[in-house]
């Protein structure tokens, strides 16, 4: 079972002076608790991308395909809300969804439309809350008195109440503090151990290189690279070129290559860089050391 | 979804229309409109309609772009052309149980919904063809007389242009919340009247409330920028007639006077 795009394109405003590819002959496959980084600058078609994964909207050419189901295709109409709850997609800064009096009810209309009988929803909405860590307490207040990263847990709430199968989050971090990015990496992290399929968008290789097992990169609607984050970020001269260029930590071993020492590029965890780095220096001291002898 | 509103949007171009000063296209679409409620025969409304054609060919904007505009409007003609048709009294041609279509009905009917439709193309040639900051110029100098007697121009220029501005703002952002609650499960355009009005709601609470947080914003960028109305504002393009502008007034006058004489033809 899995989440593919066979040769999607999408076209804005077909037929008229401002036409223009968002998509090009995109050929994706999501595979089941897998965790996929899609990287892509500002206007690559990362957003467009995202919302054909649950048919909100249709390819002008090419199928979309959830677990074996053309979404798009006739047997999909009838069924489209109960695909929808399949693939639930938490938009950029989601908290501007929210329109409830009170958290729960706001976390329960996803949950509502799927016309689930109340002792489910309520099952349904504390499962949500318990997932993302959310104080009992919450339930009764106005969403709206709320911070803003305490609003965009319960919008993904609201999604996670529909109990999707793949859950795919665009940027999820904008717009958040240091500490509260940390936090939701952290939770989306834990979401996926969980046994959800996760998909995040974002522009920050950072972020996608702590936890994605698989990417892409996307460039003027293609897909430009593809695979481990280890193999993508080898390419630092092409993501410099698309102007995404390569996680913090791959950069300065970069760096340290380009003075002289003799260290791997293609790393991007905190600990195997700094071991990397130890290693380099600890070889430099032996060499130092044979020389003086 | 809501890609199709392009009501009040500018279309930049270059022709005779783009560059005719903003009073003069304010003024000349009043007599337009003032022209097509003197016309009371069909040879009179097709030359208002040819007028019409022209200028949209004038001003080199996309016949498709452009009616991708009037198809919002669609509804309004179609309800206009049906209470005249059904509602004139007359000659009865066609009847069925209280329903009845007379002669009268059927011209009336004819008549409103082509003015309404030609009244509607003509102004959106206006939005189309000028840019926002310029309309609204253009109608503060207009209502400048007026400010004698307490209409207060340059706060109606300024509250329009702001309006304008901020459509397609606004439409993205109710495309945006539409889709977010679409991923929820939501439905807009299933269901009876009442299931449909209350599905409204999840998609207008938060559109007003991020409306309010907009113009708060915009009200405190303005005084940031020391924005304290009309008094003393000078512009950088100050508004100037041109021959172009002489040539438009000659032949509005001919428009109206060919209504009039359309008028004792019969």
């Amino acid at each position: 079972m899995s989440l593919e795009l066979k040769h999607v394109s999408h076209i804005y405003q077909e037929g008229s002076a401002k036409e223009s590819y968002a998509l090009r002959d995109i050929c994706l496959n999501v595979n089941e608790g897998e965790f996929l980084g899609i990287a892509g600058h500002t206007g690559s078609g990362k957003s467009t991308l995202i919302q054909h994964f649950n048919g909100l909207l249709k390819p002008t050419s090419g199928e979309v395909i959830v677990d074996g189901v053309n979404i798009n295709g006739k047997e999909a109409k009838k069924e489209l809300k109960v695909l929808r709850m399949q693939v639930g997609i938490v938009f950029q800064y989601p908290e501007y969804q929210l329109f409830e009096e009170t958290v729960e009810r706001d976390i329960a209309f996803g949950p509502r439309n799927l016309n689930l009988s109340d002792i489910e929803i309520q099952h349904r909405v504390t499962e949500a809350m318990d997932m993302l860590k959310l104080s009992k307490k919450m339930r009764k207040k106005s969403p709206f008195e709320l911070s803003g990263g305490q609003k965009r847990k319960i919008a993904i709430a609201g999604v996670l109440a529909m109990k999707p199968k793949y859950l795919i989050l665009d940027e999820p971090t904008a717009g958040l503090d240091p500490k509260g990015r940390e936090e939701f990496l952290e939770l989306i992290a834990d979401l996926h151990q969980q046994g959800l399929t996760v998909v995040m968008v974002s522009h920050s290789m950072d972020d996608i290189a702590r936890y994605a097992q698989r990417m892409i990169v996307l460039e003027h609607g293609e897909i430009r690279l593809e695979g481990t984050p280890q193999a993508v970020f080898a390419q630092s001269e092409l993501l410099d070129q698309i102007g995404l260029g390569v996680p913090t930590l791959t950069r300065l071993l970069i760096e340290l290559q380009k003075q002289g020492w003799d260290v791997r590029t293609d790393l991007f965890h905190p600990t195997d860089v700094s071991q990397e780095i130890l290693r380099a220096l600890s070889k430099r001291e032996q060499r130092k050391g044979a020389d003086l002898c | 979804m809501l890609g199709d509103i392009t009501i009040g949007q500018y279309y930049p171009g270059d022709s005779v229309l783009h560059k005719l000063d903003p009073r003069t296209k304010i003024l000349a679409i009043l007599v337009y409109m003032v022209s097509l409620f003197i016309v009371n025969n069909f040879y009179g409304l097709l030359g208002m309609m040819a007028i019409s054609i022209l200028v949209v060919a004038v001003s080199k904007v996309p016949v498709k772009y452009f009616f991708r505009g009037l198809k919002m409007i669609i509804f309004i003609v179609l309800l206009t052309v049906a209470l005249q048709m059904f509602m004139t009294p007359g000659d009865v041609v066609w009847q069925w149980s209280f329903l009845k279509i007379t002669k009268e009905g059927i011209k009336q009917a004819v008549f409103m919904g082509t003015r309404l439709v030609l009244l509607i193309s003509i102004t959106s040639i206006l939005t189309l063809t000028t840019t926002p900051i310029a309309l609204t110029d253009g109608i503060e100098r207009l209502l400048k007389p007026f400010q004698r007697f307490g209409v207060p121009a340059h706060e109606l220029a300024m509250m329009m242009s702001i309006a304008l501005r901020f459509i397609p703002t606004l439409v993205e952002e109710t495309d945006k919340i539409m889709k977010a609650q679409a991923a929820r499960g939501a439905s807009f355009d299933t269901g009876n009247l009442i299931e449909k009005v209350k599905a409204l709601v999840p998609l207008l609470v938060p559109l007003f409330l991020s409306a309010f947080q907009r113009a708060d914003e915009l009200a405190i960028a303005m005084e940031a920028r020391c924005y304290h109305g009309g008094t003393n504002r000078t512009r950088l393009k100050a508004l100037q007639y041109t021959g172009k502008d002489l040539a438009a007034g000659i032949l509005c006058i001919c428009m109206v006077a060919a209504a009039i004489i359309s008028r004792t033809v019969s």
